[in-house]
C-alpha cells in the first residue's frame, strides 16, 4: 500500500510539473516583445506561471478532490477525526512557501537591476503628458517635438518623463514598460528597442475625461529611416492641406476632436468637422478665421457649451510657430 | 428562552430605524444598511460592463464613466465590504464571547449612525457633480474635480470614524468582556480576524483622513499640499492615501477570512487546523500589511532604492497568508463534509482566493507589475480577492448567522442557486480581465482597442450573471425572514457561544450565564447530539 501511495504521489508530481512546464513554455499571455526588457521581463514571467500554475492545480485539485471524497449524506450525524494540529506538517508548509518566495524575489530583483540599467550611447527623449496628449521632444535634434514617438532599432533610449497638469502614466507594453509623468518631477525611464514596428502607446493613469483617448505609438525603426523622419518633420510641408494635417497630427488634436479628413473619432472635445462654417456663426460681428484662430490661443475665450474648461492645451500659443498657427487656422477653415 | 419565545417576543421592526444601543439591533441596521450600499454599488457596476461590452463610446462618455468608477470602487469599499464586516462583528463578537452587548454600547450606534450618514453623504455628492478621479483620489487630479470631490472626502472623514469607533469597541469588548473560560486561546477565529482588522483600522484610518483632509484644504482653502507648481511632491499624496489603502484590503478580508474558519469546521465535523496558526497568521497580516504601501507605487518615480524593500515585504505576506489556506484544507481533508450553502461559499472562497493570491505574487515582482501597473490585471486580481474573497465570505457569513439572526431558515436550494451562479460568474468575470491586462489593456477607460472585445465580452457576460446571481439571494431573505420555519437555536449543531442561546437571541443575549468549557471547535471528541465532552482547547 505504502509503496503504490509513493508511486501515485511521484506520477502526479510529475504530471503537475509537466504541466506547469507545458503552461509555462506555451501559453502566450503577453504582447509582442519588441524591447530587450520585455525580453527579460517574459521569461520571469514563464517561469512564475510555470510554478503558478503548479501551485495552483496542487491546492485546487486537494481541495475538489476533498470536497468529492469526504461528502457525506445529510442525515449523517457523525464527525471527523479530532485532529487540531501537526507541527512537521505545519513547518513543510510553511518553509516551502517562505523558500519559493525568496527564490522568486531574488530573481525579480535581478531582472529588475538588469532592465534598469542605463546605456553609453543613450539618445534623449523627454517624454510631456498633458491632457490628452502626449509630446515627445528630442534635445539632441533641436527640440524637434512630435506626437508620435520614433526610436531607432537598438537604440538605447533615456525617456524624460513629465506632465504638465495632473499624473499621467507613460505605458508601452510591447516594451513593458511604464513610468508615471507627474508634474514638477522628471522621471526616467531606459529601454532599448530590439524590434521594427509600430507599438500602441498608452496613457495608464486616470487622468480625466480623456483618459482613453491618450494614445500615440512608438515606430520602431531603422537608423535611415529614422533621420528620413526628422527631416521631414522639421518642416511644414508646402501643400495648405498637408501643412494643415502635419500640425493637427504634431499637436494631437485629434486625442480629443473628430475630424473625418484625419480620420479620428474623439469626444472629449467639440467636433471639428463643418468648423469652418460654424466659426463664422458663432459670436456677432467675429470672422471665423478670428473666432479660429483666437480659440487656439485662448481656449477658455469661446468655451462650447457642454464642454468643460482647461482641458484643451493653453499653451500653445508658446509651442506653436507662426507659420503652423497660419496653416491649421486655414487648414480648419476648409473643414 | 425557547426561540419559539424568542421569535414571538421579537421586538417591534421600528427599533431598526431609530437609535438603539442592542449590539443585536446595530448589526442588522449594518447588514441591511451595507447590503443596500452593495446593490448600489452593482449597479453601477452592470452600467459599467455595459458600457464595456463593446468598444467605442456608447452609453456614456470619458466624464459620466469616471464618476462611475469612482463611486463604484467608493461605495463597494467604504459603504459595503468595510462596514458589512463590522455588521458582523457588531452582531456576532459579543455573542461570541459570552457577553451581553459591547464595551460601549451608544459608541457602537454612534458608528452605525454616522455610517449611515456618511453614506447618504456620498451619495448625495452624485448629484453636485460626483467625483470622477477614482476611489483612489490622487492629486492634482482630485483637487481640480467638480464640488462632488469634496462632499465625497467629507463623506470619507465622518466614514472613517465610524470604522475607528467600532475597532475601539471590538478590542475593549474582547478584551474585558469575555465570559467564563473564554480564554485567548479559545477565542473564535472570528474574534481573532476582527481584533487582527481592528488594530490596522485604528492604526491606518487616521492617515487616510489627514490626505483626505489636506485634499480638501487643497481644493477650498488654498493650501497647496500637493501642488507642484509651489514645489509640493504629487506623489507624496500617494504615499499617504497608501498607508491607509492598503491596510484597507486587509481590513475589508480579514474578518472574511475569520468567517470562514468559523464556517468550516462546522460543516466538516472536525476541528479547525492550526487554531493558534491561522490565529497568530491573522495578527501577522495585519502588522505586515501595513509595511507594504509603496507597492502601489513601483512606477510612480519614487526613489528606486526604495522599490526593493517594499517588493519583499509583499513577499513575505504571501506566507501566512498560504498557510491560512493550507490549515483550511486540512480542515476539510478527511473530514465529514456537509455542502450546505455557508460552505459551499466558504470553499469558493478558498478557491478564488488562492487565484487572486498568487496573481498578488506576480504584482509583487516589480519588474512584472511595471507592465501591469494601473492595467486590467489589476482590476481582475482585487475583484478576485475583494469579491471572490471578501464577498464570498460575506456571503458564506449572511446564510451561516441568518438562522441565529432571524430565528428561521433559509431556503437552501436558493441558496446553491445563488452559490453556482456566482462561482460561474465570477470566474468568467475576472479571469478575462488578468489576460486583457496583461495584453496592454489600461484601467478606469471608456473606451478601449478593438483587440480587447472578446476579453470584455467574456467580462460583461460574467457581470450581468453576478448581477442575476444576488436575485435569488433577495428573495431568499425576504421569504425566510418573513415565513421560514423555526430554525431553532443551533440548526448547524456548532460549538460556538452564539449557538448556545436562542435565536434570535434574548435582549441580553444569554439566560443562563454563559461559560466556555472546551475550544470553539472542539469535534470529534465526544459527539452526541452535538454536545462535546470537555476537551482540551489546542495548546493548552
Amino acid at each position: 500500500m505504502r509503496e503504490r501511495t509513493i508511486f501515485l504521489l511521484i506520477l502526479v508530481a510529475l504530471a503537475l510539473i509537466g504541466v506547469g512546464v507545458l503552461a509555462a513554455v506555451g501559453l502566450d499571455l503577453m504582447p509582442t516583445a519588441a524591447a530587450d526588457r520585455a525580453d527579460a521581463v517574459d521569461q520571469l514571467f514563464r517561469i512564475m506561471i510555470g510554478v503558478a500554475t503548479v501551485i495552483f492545480l496542487l491546492v485546487e485539485g486537494a481541495l475538489v478532490f476533498a470536497v468529492l471524497r469526504f461528502r457525506v449524506k445529510e442525515d449523517d450525524e457523525s464527525s471527523g477525526p479530532p485532529v487540531h494540529d501537526n507541527l512537521s506538517l505545519e513547518l513543510v508548509w510553511t518553509l516551502i512557501p517562505a523558500i519559493i518566495v525568496v527564490v522568486i524575489g531574488v530573481y525579480s530583483f535581478r531582472v529588475l537591476s538588469a532592465i534598469e540599467v542605463t546605456a553609453e550611447d543613450e539618445m534623449v527623449v523627454e517624454v510631456v503628458a498633458r491632457q490628452f496628449t502626449w509630446e515627445f521632444r528630442y534635445p539632441e535634434f533641436d527640440n524637434l517635438t512630435s506626437s508620435q514617438l520614433h526610436l531607432v532599432v537598438g537604440q538605447p533610449v533615456r525617456f524624460e518623463i513629465t506632465s504638465e497638469d495632473v499624473i499621467h502614466s507613460f505605458y508601452i507594453p510591447a516594451f513593458r514598460a511604464k513610468r508615471d509623468a507627474t508634474p514638477g518631477q522628471i522621471s526616467e525611464l531606459v529601454v532599448t528597442p530590439t524590434e521594427l514596428g509600430r507599438y500602441p502607446i498608452r496613457c495608464a493613469e486616470l487622468c480625466g475625461a480623456g483618459h482613453a483617448n491618450m494614445l500615440s505609438e512608438a515606430v520602431v525603426e531603422s537608423e535611415s529611416d529614422f533621420e528620413a523622419w526628422v527631416e521631414n518633420i522639421s518642416s511644414l510641408p508646402d501643400d495648405p492641406t498637408e501643412a494643415g494635417r502635419f500640425v493637427f497630427e504634431k499637436y494631437g488634436c485629434g486625442a480629443c476632436h473628430t475630424l473625418e479628413d484625419m480620420g479620428t473619432t474623439s469626444t472629449v472635445g467639440p467636433d471639428m468637422n463643418g468648423i469652418g462654417q460654424r466659426a463664422g456663426e458663432r459670436i456677432e460681428g467675429m470672422t471665423a478665421e478670428d473666432y479660429i484662430r483666437q480659440s487656439l490661443l485662448d481656449p477658455s475665450a469661446h468655451l462650447v457649451e457642454g464642454f468643460a474648461d482647461g482641458l484643451m492645451p493653453q499653451d500653445l500659443d508658446q509651442r506653436m510657430s507662426e507659420a503652423e498657427l497660419e496653416a491649421i487656422v486655414q487648414y480648419l477653415l476648409n473643414q | 428562552m425557547t426561540s419559539e419565545t424568542a421569535a414571538a417576543e421579537r421586538p417591534n421592526w421600528r427599533r431598526y430605524f431609530a437609535w438603539n444601543t442592542d449590539h443585536k439591533v446595530i448589526g442588522i441596521q449594518y447588514l441591511v444598511t451595507t447590503f443596500f450600499f452593495f446593490l448600489v454599488g452593482g449597479l453601477i457596476a452592470m452600467l459599467i460592463r455595459f458600457e464595456l461590452i463593446q468598444p467605442g463610446v456608447d452609453l456614456v462618455d470619458g466624464t459620466v464613466f469616471n464618476r462611475f468608477l469612482t463611486n463604484h470602487g467608493s461605495t463597494m469599499i467604504f459603504l459595503w465590504v468595510i462596514p458589512v464586516l463590522a455588521g458582523f462583528g457588531n452582531y456576532v463578537l459579543p455573542l461570541q464571547l459570552g457577553a451581553k452587548d459591547m464595551a460601549f454600547p451608544r459608541l457602537n450606534a454612534l458608528s452605525y449612525w454616522l455610517l449611515l450618514t456618511g453614506g447618504l453623504i456620498m451619495l448625495g455628492s452624485f448629484f453636485v457633480g460626483a467625483s470622477e478621479s477614482g476611489w483612489t483620489a490622487y492629486a492634482p487630479l482630485s483637487i481640480e474635480g467638480p464640488d462632488g470631490q469634496s462632499l465625497w472626502a467629507v463623506s470619507i472623514f465622518i466614514l472613517g470614524f465610524s470604522s475607528i469607533f467600532g475597532a475601539i469597541n471590538f478590542l475593549v469588548t474582547t478584551v474585558t468582556m469575555r465570559a467564563e473560560g473564554v480564554t485567548l486561546w479559545r477565542l473564535p477565529l472570528f474574534v481573532w480576524g476582527m481584533i487582527a482588522t481592528s488594530i490596522s483600522v485604528v492604526v491606518a484610518t487616521p492617515v487616510l483622513t489627514t490626505a483626505l483632509v489636506m485634499v480638501a484644504l487643497d481644493r477650498m482653502a488654498g493650501t497647496m499640499f500637493f501642488s507642484a507648481a509651489a514645489g509640493a511632491s504629487p506623489v507624496h499624496y500617494q504615499s499617504l492615501f497608501w498607508f491607509y489603502s492598503h491596510p484597507a484590503v486587509y481590513i475589508m478580508v480579514l474578518p472574511a477570512m475569520g468567517i470562514i474558519s468559523e464556517v468550516l469546521p462546522v460543516f466538516s465535523r472536525k476541528p479547525i487546523f492550526g487554531y493558534k496558526t491561522i490565529a497568530i497568521s491573522s495578527m501577522a497580516i495585519s502588522v505586515l500589511g501595513m509595511t507594504v504601501w509603496a507597492h502601489h507605487m513601483f512606477t510612480s518615480g519614487m526613489d528606486p532604492r526604495l522599490r526593493l524593500p517594499f517588493m519583499i515585504t509583499s513577499m513575505i505576506i504571501a506566507v501566512p497568508t498560504g498557510v491560512k489556506i493550507f490549515s483550511w484544507l486540512a480542515t476539510v481533508w478527511d473530514g465529514k463534509l456537509h455542502l450546505k450553502t455557508p460552505m459551499l461559499f466558504s470553499l469558493g472562497f478558498i478557491s478564488m482566493f488562492l487565484i487572486g493570491g498568487i496573481g498578488g505574487i506576480f504584482l509583487a515582482a516589480i519588474p512584472i507589475d511595471i507592465h501591469v501597473h494601473d492595467t486590467y490585471f489589476v482590476v481582475g486580481h482585487l475583484h478576485m480577492v475583494l469579491f471572490g474573497g471578501s464577498v464570498f465570505g460575506i456571503f458564506a457569513g449572511l446564510y451561516y448567522w441568518f438562522p441565529k439572526i432571524t430565528g428561521r431558515m433559509y431556503q437552501e436550494w436558493l441558496g446553491k442557486v445563488h452559490f453556482w451562479l456566482t462561482l460561474v460568474g465570477t470566474i468568467l468575470t475576472y479571469i478575462p480581465m488578468h489576460l486583457a491586462g496583461l495584453a496592454g489593456m489600461p484601467r478606469r477607460i471608456v473606451d478601449y482597442a478593438d483587440e480587447f472585445t472578446d476579453l470584455n465580452v467574456l467580462a460583461s457576460i460574467g457581470g450581468f450573471i453576478l448581477g442575476i446571481a444576488v436575485l435569488p439571494f433577495i428573495y431568499n431573505v425576504i421569504v425566510s425572514w418573513a415565513r421560514g420555519p423555526a430554525a431553532g437555536n443551533n440548526p448547524w449543531r456548532a460549538l460556538t457561544l452564539e449557538w448556545q442561546t436562542s435565536s434570535p437571541p434574548p435582549e441580553h443575549n444569554f439566560e443562563h450565564e454563559p461559560r466556555m468549557d472546551h475550544g470553539p471547535y472542539d469535534f470529534g471528541h465526544d459527539l452526541v447530539t452535538g454536545t462535546p465532552a470537555a476537551a482540551p482547547a489546542s495548546g493548552d
